[in-house]
């Protein structure tokens, strides 16, 4: 019953009635004020009021009055009046434009529907938004809210909606950035530090000189950090003033106190057992005397970056893992700093047990086979961080997410075990292609399954939809038009056997094309050329001198047969060539991680392909054949003739091309040495995934003749100029991309204009590409490029000259998704004329399609 | 009303479609069960509908949705007469979706702690004798896969991570039928690695060979390894005369 109040009376509760705007029922108002018919209260009283004071903290009513209504002796009917918070219904907030914007504005303030709307909701939100804002760089940002009750249909009351409405007004902009107490560096410099905070300048239109406060503080702490790295470790702000000089701009002023410059005193090293005082001195590269620069003396101790030299990565290579380096300074005097490293070197680490997990196509041995990782191997850094680059190498893991994870490292055993979780990628490319090109229609179909399983195909579990999962490449390739087919099919493992990555692979491919007759615009198939070709190869990676070495041969046959087929391609319409060749390579490839956007390591390749030299031993004087009346133009009865068919005698005959130049390239003879070599260097990083990246390229080829008198075929030529993609190949020409020209426009200068355009025999070509990241996720990599470039080809060394090159600039696109493979578009501007053509190339239009570079 | 005989027509879909294992019509008695288990849900059909849906799902293979239906039939009655069934079925889902040892065993794993739970909750169950089988041969599958991976170092010749991996595949998995493999294949990696190391540690590994060959021999007397066995002591004892 409580206590009484002033001049309060005793009375017994009678009825109890509640009024007000409320959707709840009467009964369960009662409930909260835990009264009931027949208590005994004083009224005023304590009671009372706290029953007030419950129903109050409970949010949902923002009025509260009790009354009697009737007072029986002393029983005493009471009314309770309440108002009921409204409940919100929908917010909407006006005046800003993104969507997420407007999401977040509703998360962080809690907008969400049925929420209580009380004058405290409507405060702090209005508050919080200006001061977001304001924090923002918005100084003169406000916010009004308008509530508004909503009825709807079905006549629930007591709703709101809650209109916000955001003025963000414009964004203040700095002025002037004023400094005092710098004697070390002038302001200029220290603006520059600023990577954010700039005050306003004309002529630097693209980066905006706005306040954002969060900007502000990093860009202090990088001030204080530009002075630790000289020395000034005591440098501190010690004030900053924002002045707002009007609506639109403000001005900052920062006092620096710079301190004095200290120097490197004595280095000791305490706890070092494995590595000698001098050892580690060569990895800290600094002495006494040195400028003290914290970062960079943090950076050699403590620094875990693999690709730079510190004291904690030595011993984090050489197993261990436990050890604790840590930087005492014992004693400053003058300006100098005396120091010591204090190093725990704990137990050696060993690995324990290598799990992969998440492989759900690519089968254990594919993976085991790549780690660097061994059990009871000792730990040591370089060999995860080098595993997660092998792995991304591989292609069927998104290299994005690679990360190695420990397991129970035990200090104490000096034990731990290695998880690497593996997301698969689609590593299937599927090539289907439908055109008009060439005076018909042609169909494309390649299928191409870069994590293929050759034993899969005969387990019928395994296909799902193909089996998969062994880490070979088969590739499927079927090309049709009216005037020609063709197939091919290639297949490689990259370890046979299991043993070691001695990669096997092999090759088929088929051509048939027939003339096609332009003035009745159809295939004519009684006349063709077919083209058969295999080859069989072996790679293999070396371990000395490094692990990125690989060596590779491969034996290859091709049979060109013509079927009165004059097109001027081959001087004989008749015949066969046939192309056995050993190749001979070695590349080196350490470019990382991420093969699609590599940021760093170079990509050599030299080639060798030879033929066998026939001429030495089979006895044919390639050089007098014309003087052979075997190889002379004869009529049809045997007679010789000069080239109008007249009868000529012996002393006057003419050698017979086609017989001469059958029996010239019927087993062709040639050797041909390619270098090619692929430079990344990152540039400049804006965060994870944002390099941007430098890639420089140069390339070189040759081939040549055993025997000058069988002169070097018309076969295996380069072709330079253009997209760089590789037709339908039909005498094993290399085409070579030149951006910026059209395709395989760029014949040798010095050749005599009425020549056979059967390509060059030498070629040079030099390139630089920037390259940066739009996004890297596993769905789709995009990136942009500029580049310029530059590249000739020459019919001989006499005429070679590396400068005489035609040069070209532009700039385009890279999509790569892992279903499609690579496509890209390039826009690219030829500065030298082609030969034959006035004036520059000018602009050209290149789609690249699959190429991997 | 209109979901009574979408009930009953999925029910009778159901049963000819278990029946005959005809699964366009288990198909279509999922489509409907899907339809009518919000009206259901807290009626007493209720129980039925969400096991025959949970059922259909694992009649039709589809043992990522079936294993999270039956654990919520579990949950929302945890008394029916059917909670051994779909406790049973749940574990067996996983087993069912556990793919083949050389990949990620999450789901092994997975499979066997169900059916463990299976068969502390039910050990005299009707399907206990099955969940024994599944369970082992779940085992089995982890076994081989780190085997598997232990015989791969022995193959690329990297000898002191397979004996490593021997050693810790001894460790873990007592009473494997790869036991006798491992142990033969283990000792046979430190011959290996003796024999291909620098003169001044040959010796000590030669003995350790020797001592793992002896540790064979003492578990399987009588192998399938011990002509090789009795070989490579053999090699052992002459080499070690050398030193």
């Amino acid at each position: 019953q409580g206590l009484p109040l002033g001049d309060s009376k005793k009375y017994v509760i009678g009825d109890i009635k509640v009024t007000g705007t409320t959707t709840y029922s009467e009964k369960i108002v009662v409930g909260f004020t835990k009264l009931k018919e027949g208590d005994e209260i004083y009224i005023p009283g304590d009671k009372l009021s706290k029953v007030i004071k419950d129903l109050w903290d409970t949010g949902l009513f923002s009025d509260i009055n009790f009354y009697i209504t009737n007072v029986e002796g002393n029983v005493a009917d009471l009314e309770l009046e309440i108002k009921e918070v409204p409940v919100l219904n929908q917010a909407r907030i006006t005046g800003v434009k993104k969507k997420t914007e407007t999401e977040d504005l509703i998360d962080e303030n809690n907008l969400k529907p049925g929420v209580k709307v009380t004058e405290n909701l409507i405060t702090t939100t209005k508050n919080y938004i200006e001061s977001k804002y304001s924090k923002e760089g918005y100084f003169n940002a406000s916010a009004n809210i308008d509530v508004r009750p909503f009825t709807d249909t079905t006549g629930v009351k007591n709703r709101v909606n809650m209109i916000v409405n955001v003025d963000k007004g414009d964004r203040v902009k700095i002025d002037e950035i004023k400094f005092t107490g710098n004697e070390q560096f002038p302001d200029a410099k220290l603006r520059r530090n600023m990577k954010k905070t700039k005050q306003k300048n004309p002529i630097r239109f693209w980066k905006r000189s706005k306040y954002v406060e969060n900007e502000f503080e990093n860009d202090k702490l990088s001030i204080i950090e530009k002075y630790k790295e000289s020395g000034f470790r005591d440098a501190r702000i010690t004030s900053d003033t924002l002045i707002i000089k009007n609506a639109e701009e403000i001005a900052l002023e920062l006092t620096i106190e710079e301190g004095s410059q200290y120097v490197i005193g004595e280095i000791d090293y305490l706890g070092n057992t494995v590595y000698t005082d001098d050892q580690l001195n060569r990895v800290l590269g600094l002495k006494k005397g040195d400028i003290y620069n914290g970062v960079l003396i943090d950076e050699r101790i403590q620094g875990r970056d693999p690709s730079k030299q510190s004291v904690s990565n030595i011993y984090q290579n050489n197993g261990y893992l436990f050890s604790n380096i840590d930087l005492v300074e014992t004693n400053v005097y003058n300006d100098t700093i005396d120091f010591e490293i204090r190093i725990v070197e704990g137990k050696e680490a060993y690995f324990d047990e290598i799990f992969v997990t998440g492989n759900d196509k690519t089968k254990d041995h594919v993976i085991y086979r790549e780690l660097l990782t061994k059990p009871g191997q000792k730990y040591s850094q370089e060999a995860v961080v080098g595993t997660i680059r092998e792995l991304g190498r591989l292609g069927y893991f998104d290299a994005e997410q690679l990360e190695p994870e420990f397991i129970d490292p035990n200090p104490q055993t000096g034990t731990l075990s290695l998880e690497y979780p593996v997301v698969e990628a689609g590593a299937s490319q599927i090539e289907l292609q439908g055109g008009y090109g060439g005076g018909g229609f042609i169909g494309t179909l390649g299928l191409s399954f870069n994590n293929f399983s050759v034993q899969g195909l005969f387990d019928k579990d395994a296909y799902d939809p193909i089996p998969m999962g062994d880490g070979q490449t088969l590739s499927l390739r079927a090309q049709a038009s009216t005037y020609y087919q063709t197939y091919s099919l290639s297949f490689r493992e990259p370890w046979l056997g299991g043993k070691r990555p001695v990669s096997f692979s092999t090759s088929f491919s088929y051509t048939r094309q027939f003339l096609f007759d332009y003035i009745n615009r159809r295939a004519d198939k009684t006349r063709s050329f077919d083209i058969l070709g295999v080859s069989i190869g072996l790679a293999k990676r070396l371990q000395e001198p490094d692990q990125f070495m690989t060596i590779s041969n491969q034996i290859g046959f091709q049979r060109y047969d013509l079927n009165n087929y004059n097109t001027g391609l081959f001087t004989f319409g008749d015949g066969f060539s046939n192309n056995l060749y050993y190749q001979f390579g070695i590349s080196r490839d350490n470019t990382r991680i991420n093969p699609i956007f590599p940021t760093g390591g170079s990509l050599f390749n030299i080639t060798a392909k030879f033929t066998p030299p026939y001429s030495l031993w089979n006895g044919i004087d390639y050089g007098n054949l014309e003087n052979n009346p075997d190889y002379q133009l004869k009529d049809d009865n045997g007679n010789l003739v000069d080239y109008n068919g007249n009868r000529v005698s012996p002393e006057n005959s003419v050698p017979d091309t086609e017989k001469v130049d059958q029996k010239k390239y019927n087993w062709l003879e040639f050797y041909k040495i390619k270098f090619a070599g692929t430079w990344y260097t990152t540039l400049a990083n804006f965060g994870p995934s944002k390099d941007l990246v430098l890639k420089t390229s140069a390339e070189y080829g040759f081939l040549g003749a055993y025997n000058s008198e069988r002169g070097i075929p018309p076969f295996e030529r380069f072709y330079v100029g253009g997209d760089g993609l590789g037709q339908y190949s039909l005498d094993g020409r290399e085409t070579i991309q030149l951006r910026g020209y059209e395709n395989q426009s760029i014949i040798p200068l010095d050749r005599p204009s009425n020549a056979r355009d059967d390509g060059a025999t030498i070629y040079n070509k030099y390139s630089m590409e920037l390259r940066f990241p739009i996004t890297l996720k596993q769905a789709a990599s995009i990136y942009m490029l500029t580049f310029a470039e530059a590249g000739a080809s020459y019919d001989n060394f006499r005429d070679y000259n590396p400068f005489q090159v035609n040069r070209s600039a532009g700039a385009g696109l890279r999509i790569f998704m892992p279903t499609f493979g690579l496509l890209g578009i390039d826009f690219g501007y030829g500065f030298d004329p082609v030969v034959g053509q006035q004036g520059p190339s000018g602009w050209q239009t290149h789609f690249i399609i699959g190429q991997q570079f | 009303k209109d979901s009574a005989v979408k009930y009953q027509m999925a029910e009778k879909l159901y049963t000819e479609g278990k029946a005959e294992e005809d699964k366009s019509k288990l198909r279509k008695a999922l489509r409907l069960f899907e339809q009518i288990i919000p009206e259901f849900r807290g009626k007493p059909q209720g129980q039925r509908v969400v096991f025959l849906l949970a059922d259909t799902y694992f009649l039709l293979g589809d043992y990522f949705l079936s294993p999270f239906e039956f654990e919520r039939f579990n949950q929302l009655y945890p008394d029916s007469d059917k909670a051994e069934e779909a406790k049973f079925k749940e574990a067996a889902s996983y087993y069912y979706r556990s793919p083949r040892f050389n990949l990620d065993q999450t789901d092994t794993d997975k499979a066997i702690e169900e059916l463990q739970t299976y068969l502390n909750t039910y050990p005299e169950g009707e399907n206990a004798e099955l969940a024994n089988t599944m369970a082992t041969e779940l085992r089995i599958k982890l076994e081989k896969k780190a085997y598997e991976i232990a015989k791969q170092y022995h193959h690329t010749e990297y000898y002191k991570a397979a004996i490593a991996a021997f050693n810790n595949f001894l460790a873990d998995y007592p009473g494997s039928p790869f036991r006798e493999a491992a142990y033969y294949y283990r000792a046979e990696s430190a011959y290996l690695l003796a024999i291909n190391s620098v003169p001044y540690l040959m010796e000590t590994r030669l003995n350790e060979a020797k001592e793992l060959y002896s540790t064979y021999n003492k578990y399987y007397p009588e192998g399938e390894y011990s002509a090789q066995t009795a070989d490579y002591s053999a090699d052992i004892d002459t080499r070690l005369q050398n030193f």
